[in-house]
């Protein structure tokens, strides 16, 4: 139960990650379907830069900017070019994978898979006397410092979000856009910062993947994890909380998954239950939306 | 009349522009790997394009694409934001696999009507649910839509693991279908079969539909202003409805058709993205039917030249992927914005 625990705990860093990017991103505006290209790139990035460099921080950090970059291009082409967002979300997913297993076969010849020697992994902290403690101690001792920082995001983002100017800003221009503009500020510009930070986060999330968990690079790597965030954010509706408590689930789905492999119960159902728990909370909503209509308190 | 003439050479401009922007970053990728572009884009029209078999190859590749392209057609059409043809085509497959391997002892004729007819049956139910959810609680259909298209692909990925995987086989494959419920190929040995025509058929009778059936006006009003519709006696949400399960039933279609037509069978990873190609091209195509046809078979030629020109050349099939993303892209950004700014600043 508590291995268990801990592998449910490592596999929410990286949906965890990148759904507090696609919520901030949300709530700027952006409903972004390019998480999981941006997470695809960050793997390749983090595994080709952490054998060549020898560190995994500025593997780290080359997954964060890569993320980061394809979110700038991607919401430029929203904001400037007034273009719809999920269909630009899917093109770049669609591009990216492309262009990923591209660079694979012309750079490194290699077809799905990248393992170069010399890839150093993430470190694992062990928090001196938190690992002494019972069962908690197991779960948490000997995460990586992108988990902490998953996690950390959590009361951060609600805290910026709620009780900053910056928070401030960001909501009232994904809610009243017009509102942003009158005051003298570019919803559009901050719209981009959103779209920045979420795609730096899904670009670690790749990063925690690739130089995280196994140390090489694979094309499905990131097995729609980008998509499962989505799933968590919307689960979660505006709350960093609730998202992170959708992630977890999500994180723990995703662990049982390759747990009960070999069992007899099939993985490929499994892994459905996200999406079938977002439709189910979607209709939740409606149905709870329309019963307050009806009672005439609309909002 | 000049007028006329002049918004329709800009629209065509709107059309090609997408492609001609995805080319220029194709180009510089290409360019970046050590790839001659030009010669890589002569090769890839000569391999779509020159001689009857590579262009029955080319008709080949369109054949799903334009099936998927108007499945999303007629849901934008009406407002609707469906992106979930990718689902319909996984089940409409593997559905029409299914029946069309039961159906051992009767003719052709009623086998493939059979088999299409099921396709047609499971991709409408399957967008039921949020058609129903769209009209009834103003659930967001594009998440519903997506979502949906994970939950096709990982039932099918199961079913066809488990339950029906054929027998003696290891891979995820259904029992091949019985050769009366394969429709008829056009010309043998190219793989161009009555799926082309069926597909070609259904585009051309939207087109007409469109243009002057009542039905699609009063879809076309739906789409493009629902409280204008009710004000005049059209309810936006039957008609949310109705296009929804429509646009589902043309999506399954593809995928039996695919089935009945190409594979003749239903395998695991059975679209390479069809169900998304299909947005792409409904939007080049600004839902119009001539449009969808020209790219479709533009996209048909992408896909089709990209298998072979690996063979050929050292130029990865990726390539198809970077252009088809990319004027995924340029198909919805506004590209006027870079013409209106040089003329202020000239």
């Amino acid at each position: 139960m508590v291995t268990f625990l801990h592998a449910a705990m490592m596999m929410t860093t990286p949906i965890l990650l990148a759904a507090i990017g696609g919520l901030v991103n949300r709530i700027g505006g952006l409903v972004n379907l390019g998480l999981e290209a941006m997470m695809l790139a960050g793997a390749l990035v983090a595994v080709i830069v952490s054998a060549k460099s020898g560190s995994a921080a500025i593997a780290t950090f080359a997954a964060l900017a890569i993320g980061a970059a394809i979110g700038l291009a991607m919401s430029l082409v929203v904001t400037r070019l007034s273009a719809n967002e999920i269909i630009v979300g899917l093109g770049f997913s669609v591009a990216t994978a492309g262009l990923v297993r591209f660079i694979l076969k012309s750079a490194y010849g290699a077809s799905g898979t990248y393992n170069p020697p010399g890839v150093m992994m993430l470190p694992r902290i062990v928090v001196p006397g938190l690992d002494q403690v019972p069962v908690l101690g197991a779960i948490v001792s000997g995460l990586d410092p992108l988990t902490w920082l998953a996690w950390a995001l959590v009361p951060v983002s609600a805290f910026v979000l709620r009780q900053t100017r910056w928070g401030l800003r960001l909501r009232a221009t994904g809610a009243a856009e017009a509102t942003v503009r009158s005051v003298g500020l570019s919803p559009f510009s901050i719209r981009d910062a959103s779209t920045v930070f979420a795609g730096g986060l899904a670009g670690l999330a790749g990063a925690y993947l690739s130089i995280g968990v196994v140390g090489l690079f694979n094309e499905g790597i990131t097995g729609g994890r980008g998509f499962i965030a989505l799933a968590a954010f919307y689960f979660g509706r505006a709350s960093p909380f609730r998202t992170a408590l959708g992630a977890l689930l999500f994180g723990a789905f995703d662990a049982a998954q390759i747990r009960l492999q070999g069992r007899g119960v099939p993985a490929e159902l499994v892994q459905t239950l996200p999406y079938v728990i977002v439709i189910v909370v979607l209709t939740g909503l409606g149905l709870a939306e329309r019963r307050a209509e009806r009672q005439g308190m609309v909002r | 009349m000049t007028r006329a003439l002049g918004s329709r050479i800009a629209h065509t401009l709107g059309v090609a522009a997408p492609f001609a922007f995805a080319l220029a970053i194709g180009a510089a990728i290409l360019l970046a790997a050590g790839f001659d572009p030009l010669g890589v884009y002569k090769l890839m029209v000569q391999e779509a394009f020159g001689g009857d078999r590579r262009i029955a190859a080319t008709l080949t590749a369109a054949t799903p694409l334009l099936l998927t392209g108007l499945a999303a057609a007629i849901a934008f059409r009406a407002g609707i934001f469906n992106v979930g043809a990718e689902g319909c085509f996984y089940l409409g497959g593997l559905v029409a696999a299914v029946v069309g391997a039961a159906v051992p002892a009767w003719s052709s004729a009623p086998a493939i009507l059979v088999a299409l007819g099921a396709a047609v049956l499971a991709g409408g139910l399957w967008l039921l649910g949020p058609g129903v959810l769209r009209a009834s609680l103003g659930v967001d259909e594009v998440v519903t839509t997506l979502m949906l298209n994970f939950i096709a692909i990982g039932l099918t990925g199961w079913l066809v693991n488990g339950p029906l995987l054929a027998r003696g086989s290891a891979n995820s494959a259904t029992p091949l279908i019985a050769a009366n419920a394969e429709l008829p190929r056009l010309m043998p040995p190219t793989t161009l079969n009555l799926g082309f025509v069926i597909s070609l058929a259904l585009v051309i009778a939207y087109g007409a539909c469109s243009r002057f059936a009542v039905s699609g006006f009063r879809s076309k009003l739906v789409g493009m202003n629902p409280r204008f519709s009710r004000a005049v006696g059209i309810e936006p949400g039957r008609i949310f409805l109705a296009m929804m399960i429509v646009s589902g039933a043309i999506g399954g279609l593809a995928g039996g058709i695919h089935a009945l037509g190409l594979v003749h069978r239903f395998v695991g990873g059975f679209s390479p993205g069809y169900g998304f190609t299909g947005i792409a091209i409904a939007l080049l195509a600004r839902n119009t039917a001539l449009g969808l046809i020209v790219a479709s078979i533009l996209f048909g030629a992408l896909s089709s030249a990209g298998a072979n020109i690996q063979l050929f050349s050292d130029v990865p099939i990726e390539i198809v992927e970077i252009l088809q993303g990319a004027v995924m892209i340029f198909a919805v950004a506004n590209l006027g914005v870079f013409w209106k700014r040089r003329r202020g600043a000239a």
